[in-house]
């Protein structure tokens, strides 16, 4: 990387890169603005969670819910979520409230889909041998399904975690005025490559780290499993 | 005391036909009684339990327990399925709590009396396992010990021990024998396995290929504690006897399916 | 009779849904800008579809996507059957791909504009980028779980080399490498229309932006209805082609779902 092959702009050198990371690090605005990407990312996921995974667990055991939610779900599911990104800020501006509320309904669907297919998984001899102990109904519903639908969820989340991080990037690299993805695009436009280069790579290692830090959690919550 | 009456059951496949499970059975099962319902695969014989079980829906005739009738599960009637049907999620422990929690025995009790149970089937020492941790013989060891601490009047039992290994299921069926000694319930027993009905029974009621009727009731009685009854004369002749009376049905319900 | 009805059900709920929105639309709790009209956008649309720039838009972003898409299947398929066959060249991606496939691509955007600059290359390449770690993973797994029996039979009836990856682990490894084909293509359209929307210019993502920047709300939404109208007719063509292709695999005559 140091033999000049290439322009030190256009690929700057590992370590040009660490020292602009470190520069930014010292500098409040990076963390200001890493908040603001955590913020949108962890409430848009939460409200994803939430309401999709009710959502599933309710289409699996109401049949009337199903009816009503499945044909809008198998509508949605293949919509590019990226298409939503203008009619989120058309709705509630540049602000955190478009980037939340993108994250919501692009994540929601995994969610939804894993919750469904993992309650209706769920053993017709579990559900009676509950019964048969005196379960009621919605105790079969709390005991019973939610944790059968459990793997399936996880999953299901785990797809959501990986696209909050792509939509919530790309959101911000779009339209915004804070947030991680802003900076890249913001020290891109200023031709500053060596800290847009160390944003970036932050940006990856979060998503990355935010996955496996996720899968371990979700295999502490498995261990029943094998 | 179970009574069964003109019980008919249908089923509705998934593209809208239906088919007759079972059709007008009658029958009684005594105070702390050991039956077993015999008969080829899709005779309607788990139908029956399920509906005992009242799991489905009884859309003709009557099915009583104690004089009262079956409206839905409840924990006078405990079930011991064939895939075991233990919460994957809890332990062996938490398994056999369940159960008393629902019936709202109070904490000190429950924790007692489920160590008591998993001891009675041999699990000590695995009460902090996970079922995935476990043989198919210890897994049902558990759901007995699950469906045993509830103290059910009737025991209800879907092929228990189908999916063991011979030499497990041998064993399992001993052990389930001196429960019964030790403490007598109410046993209906599904099975397809003639020599296992004819061991464990004192009546086996024999049922006919779909759709299921009663087509035969016989009663057996032998020393069971005996290590050599599965040679004597007279349960050979009584298997003799019952497989003769399960064959044709066995055979009419190979009829029709595709191998 | 209670069969029609579950099947017209869905058909019932996603009427009902574009009259609800018609008629929320119309009866002024909301502006037009926030919601224009159902019928207005599609009103839009018929009109940008006369005027050619709706084909010319969706030309744009198909191309985009299904030349990433293409070349992340020729790509990833070969390489993640080699992975899956080969320890050396496992031990040499396995990090790679552990590392690259939990990382949010779509942030080296601007990385790969200023390597490639702002024309169909770095939208192509953001889109193969993206779209190949699905593949390739799928590829190992179908791989890796390919019967020893299966592959020690056909051994015995002559198949070497080649021949056994072609013959053998291909097939035995297509159910899994389809699934991953399935996931790839919506995120080649996801990559797509983000780099659109980025960089502007023709495309369905870079019209809406445009549209975005103007304020024209029934542009914006007519954009979300043709996209993701393109989204579920790819996404049903896949599980058609996928039936069409495992009538040997069991799972073919069940019904296709999403």
């Amino acid at each position: 990387m140091r033999l000049g092959l290439v322009s030190a702009d256009v690929l700057p050198s590992l370590s040009a890169v660490a020292s602009a990371w470190w520069n930014l690090a010292i500098d409040p605005d990076l963390w200001r603005n890493a908040a603001a990407s955590l913020y949108r990312g962890g409430a848009g996921l939460a409200l994803a969670i939430v309401v999709g995974g009710a959502l599933g667990i309710a289409m699996a055991w109401w049949r009337p819910v199903n009816a009503l939610a499945s044909p809008l779900v198998e509508m949605l599911y293949p919509m590019p979520k990226s298409a939503l990104i203008p009619v989120t800020v058309l709705w509630l501006g540049f602000g955190d409230g478009s980037k939340i509320l993108l994250i919501f309904l692009g994540c929601m669907l995994p969610v939804t889909l894993g919750a469904f297919n993992g309650a209706r998984s769920c053993e017709q001899a579990l559900v009676w041998s509950a019964r048969s102990m005196g379960a009621s109904r919605l105790n079969v519903l709390w005991d019973v399904v939610v944790p059968s639908a459990l793997p399936e969820l996880l999953n299901g989340i785990r797809t959501a975690l990986a696209l909050s991080f792509i939509l919530l990037v790309s959101s911000e690299l779009i339209v915004a005025r804070a947030g991680l993805g802003y900076l890249i695009g913001f020290l891109g436009e200023g031709g500053v490559y060596d800290a847009m280069f160390a944003v970036v790579l932050m940006v990856a290692f979060l998503g990355f780290f935010a996955d496996r830090v996720y899968m371990l959690a979700a295999s502490r919550v498995l261990r029943w499993r094998d | 005391m179970i009574q069964i009456e003109g019980v008919s059951h249908t089923y509705r496949t998934t593209d809208g036909r239906d088919i007759p499970a079972l059709e007008g059975v009658s029958l009684e099962v005594r105070e702390r009684e050991f039956i077993a319902l015999l008969g080829p695969s899709g005779c309607g014989k788990s139908t029956l339990l399920y509906l005992i079980g009242g799991f489905l829906p009884i859309a003709s005739g009557s099915v009583r327990v104690h004089g009262t009738p079956v409206t839905g599960p409840g924990p006078d009637r405990g079930v011991v399925f064939q895939h075991f049907a233990l919460f994957p999620w809890k332990t062996v422990l938490g398994n056999v709590l369940y159960g008393l929690e629902k019936l709202g025995v109070p904490r000190d009790v429950r924790e007692k009396r489920a160590r008591e149970f998993i001891d009675m089937v041999g699990l000590t020492g695995f009460e902090e396992s996970y079922p995935s941790h476990l043989s198919g013989g210890m897994k049902q060891r558990a759901a007995l010990a699950r469906t045993l601490a509830i103290d059910p009047k009737v025991l209800l039992m879907d092929e228990p021990f189908g999916a063991l290994d011979a030499q497990t299921r041998s064993l399992m069926q001993a052990e389930l024998l001196a429960i019964w000694h030790r403490s007598p319930k109410t046993v209906i027993f599904v099975t397809h396995d003639v020599q296992e009905a004819v061991y464990l029974a004192q009546r086996v009621f024999v049922m006919s290929a779909r759709p299921g009727k009663i087509k035969a009731v016989v009663e057996t009685s032998f020393e069971r504690s005996d290590p050599h009854i599965f040679k004597s004369k007279a349960f050979v002749d009584k298997v003799d006897e019952i497989w003769g009376l399960v064959r044709d049905e066995a055979m009419k319900a190979q009829k029709g399916r595709p191998f | 009779m209670a069969r029609l009805i579950w099947r017209v059900a869905p058909w019932a709920v996603v009427l009902a849904l574009a009259a609800a929105w018609e008629i929320f639309a119309a009866s002024g709790a909301v502006t037009p800008f926030m919601l224009p009209r159902l019928s207005v956008v599609l009103e839009r649309i018929r009109a940008d579809g006369a005027s050619g720039e709706l084909w010319q838009n969706l030309a744009y972003t198909l191309y985009r996507s299904f030349a990433g898409f293409f070349i992340a299947g020729a790509l990833g398929i070969p390489l993640g059957i080699l992975i899956g066959r080969n320890r050396a060249v496992r031990w040499l991606f396995d990090p790679l791909i552990s590392v690259g496939f939990p990382m949010p691509k779509i942030a080296f955007l601007p990385i790969v504009t200023l390597w490639l600059g702002f024309h169909d290359v770095s939208k192509i390449t953001m889109v193969v980028l993206d779209a190949s770690f699905p593949v390739v993973t799928a590829a190992i797994a179908g791989t890796m779980s390919v019967e020893r029996e299966l592959l020690w039979s056909a051994r015995n009836c002559g198949a070497r080399g080649a021949a056994l990856l072609r013959e053998v682990v291909l097939p035995a490894a297509l159910p899994q490498i389809f699934t991953g084909l399935q996931v790839a293509l919506p995120i080649a359209l996801i990559v797509a229309i983000v780099a659109e929307m980025k960089m502007g210019g023709v495309g369905l993502g870079g019209a809406m932006i445009t549209a975005t920047r103007f304020a024209d709300s029934p542009g914006v939404f007519a954009g979300i209805v043709e996209i993701a109208v393109a989204g579920y007719v790819l996404v049903k063509l896949m599980a058609v082609l996928r039936r069409r292709l495992l009538l040997w695999h069991p799972e073919a005559l069940a019904p296709a779902t999403v």
